[in-house]
């Protein structure tokens, strides 16, 4: 899985992620159960991109796909303009749940993601602690997981597949475990990140107000089978102050997107 | 209750320590008190004694012993664990084998002994067979069940990051699978001692079994429980090495609850 070919270079592609008319059913004995159809969507290079949608539509299995661990039924998936296909390991991933090695020391987690793609780990030791400083997790480096909340066990997945060498990043609801008021603390260190390096992100979320805070542009998903209802994208300036919640462009944004997700045409209620 | 104590570990090793001493003791007592004749139930201080007038002779026995369960269960342990990764590697072959593995648990593979005597004479190699038997199983099938039980969302985690198959296998199922290979390495520990022993039974010129079946021709009640101490201390010897051993290796998870 190690190719060489794969960090660009001069010839930058301007995409970091496309995918275009997926579709994507699974079994379950003599039933097809639909799950995502007809998904087009992309991230630009360097930008920062949400999905909204309802529980159950789609979301993770689109990242699966993404990530080359399920084949799309129709459809084709570049990363960084080379199709997926069934290709794994170009991406930088956070899954739904921390899924963290509980035998390996907070540390020997973050660099995880690194020492797959071959960088030996005493070489990632020390750019593991500095994040680690960063993300509030000073004292814990050698700390195992299970000695840690849920929130913090968020963050360290999240450093994971920040500190793997991918240009495009997968998180998957990376903050659905933290209270409103570390939420907040997370938007503004997450963005702090984002501003400083400019990674090409693809955000998973039910949040409406955090997609809206974090992103240039929103997918609105509908509920399973899931379909793209909406692109919206997202006008404000960066870096954002956090008084951008009060302004009235903002609050109709966020009206405008709960009443999508709230009147799903397609969702059975 | 909260005062001062001393530490954890010591708090659990001196009960049964105290137990130990006070059943011993009421041994000792009983036999004194009852006059009950000492080729039936000798008394602890007799065991001691008899343990020590032949020491010589016993610590042969040990060592032979001692070596035959280290040998046999070495070779049963890296057999187990080998067929069970190789099992755990090739879908197809665990399908096969797997079910046959757990039925065969069933059998006291120890009923093969005087088998493998009859077909492979008195040498060491039958001994050595009947050990690497029956730790074998208890190995190989603590280790399969370990390898089959990984989180499939980490799984899937690792496998995005772009794990092939030997990182999947080194980084996430085989450590995941330590508990589980523990627990049957412990159960294995435990039978590598009675596979020698009885071996030994059937048929040998050195070790604790032979020393137990000459005793007992000769009727020599205390010597036999010199050879019984004898071998729960090799027992004890190498479960704790075990014990040890996941110590220093299984890290990290709160004991004794995501496994067993
Ligand atoms: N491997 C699979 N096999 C069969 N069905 C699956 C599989 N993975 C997901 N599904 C089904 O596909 C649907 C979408 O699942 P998915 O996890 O993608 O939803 P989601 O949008 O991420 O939901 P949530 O917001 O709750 O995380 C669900 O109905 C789920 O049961
Ligand atoms: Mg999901």
């Amino acid at each position: 899985m190690a190719d060489p070919g794969v960090t660009p270079m001069s010839s930058e592609p301007a995409v970091a992620l496309e995918v275009d008319g997926v579709h994507k059913s699974f079994r379950r004995g003599q039933e097809t159960l639909p799950v995502l159809v007809d998904i087009s969507l992309r991230v630009e290079n360097g930008e920062f991109v949400s999905i909204v949608g309802p529980s159950g539509g789609g979301k993770s299995t689109l990242f699966h796909i993404v990530g080359g661990l399920l084949a799309a039924d129709r459809g084709t998936v570049r990363v960084g303009g080379q199709d997926v296909a069934g290709r794994r390991g170009l991406i930088g991933y956070m899954p739904q749940q921390p899924a963290l090695l509980p035998w390996r020391t907070i540390e020997n987690n973050v660099v995880l993601a690194r020492e797959i793609t071959g960088e030996p780990r005493r070489r990632s030791r020390a750019l593991a602690r500095e994040w680690l400083a960063k993300a509030g997790l000073d004292g814990f480096a050698s700390a195992y997981p299970h000695t840690l909340s849920g929130g913090m066990q968020q963050r360290v997945a999240f450093l994971r597949a920040l500190l793997s060498d991918h240009e495009l990043l997968l998180l998957d609801e990376p903050f659905s475990a933290l209270d409103a008021i570390l939420r907040v603390d997370m938007h503004r260190w997450l963005l702090d990140i984002w501003e400083e390096n400019r990674r090409s992100i693809l955000f998973i979320t039910h949040n409406v107000e955090e997609a809206l805070l974090l992103s240039s542009t929103v997918y609105v998903f509908t509920g399973r089978p899931a379909t793209v209802l909406e692109r919206v994208e997202v006008p404000f300036a960066r870096p954002r102050p956090d008084e951008v919640v009060d302004d009235p462009e903002f609050v109709r944004l966020k009206r405008r997107l709960t009443h999508l997700l709230k009147h799903d045409p397609r969702q059975a209620r | 209750m909260a005062e001062t104590s001393p530490g954890p570990r010591a708090r659990r090793w001196v009960p049964p320590l105290v137990a130990i001493v006070l059943i011993l003791a009421a041994w000792q007592l009983f036999t004194v008190l009852s006059g009950i004749d000492r080729w039936l139930l000798p008394s602890p201080a007799d065991i001691v004694a008899a343990g020590g007038a032949d020491r010589e002779s016993l610590a042969g026995h040990t060592l032979a012993t001692v070596r035959l369960t280290l040998l046999g269960f070495s070779a049963g342990v890296a057999i187990g664990l080998l067929v069970a990764v190789v099992l755990h590697v090739v879908p197809v072959l665990r399908a096969a084998v797997y079910p046959l593995l757990v039925v065969s648990q069933n059998i006291p593979t120890i009923a093969l002994a005087p088998l493998l005597v009859v077909w492979l004479g008195f040498g060491v190699l039958p001994k050595v067979i009947v050990i690497v038997l029956v730790c074998f199983f208890p190995v190989a099938v603590a280790t399969l069940d370990g390898l089959a039980r990984t989180d499939p969302v980490t799984t899937n985690y690792l496998r995005m990051s772009g794990a092939n198959r030997r990182q999947l296998f080194a980084k996430l199922e085989f450590p995941n699978a330590l508990p589980a290979v523990f627990s049957g390495l412990k159960i294995a520990a435990t039978y590598s001692v009675f596979g020698a022993i009885i071996s030994e039974w059937l048929g040998s010129e050195q070790g604790i079994g032979r020393y137990m079946i000459i005793q007992k021709s000769a009727f020599r009640a205390d010597r036999m429980f010199v050879s019984i101490a004898i071998v729960v201390l090799i027992s004890l010897l190498i479960f704790g090495t075990v014990v040890l051993l996941e110590r220093i290796l299984v890290r990290g998870r709160p004991r004794r609850d995501a496994h067993e």
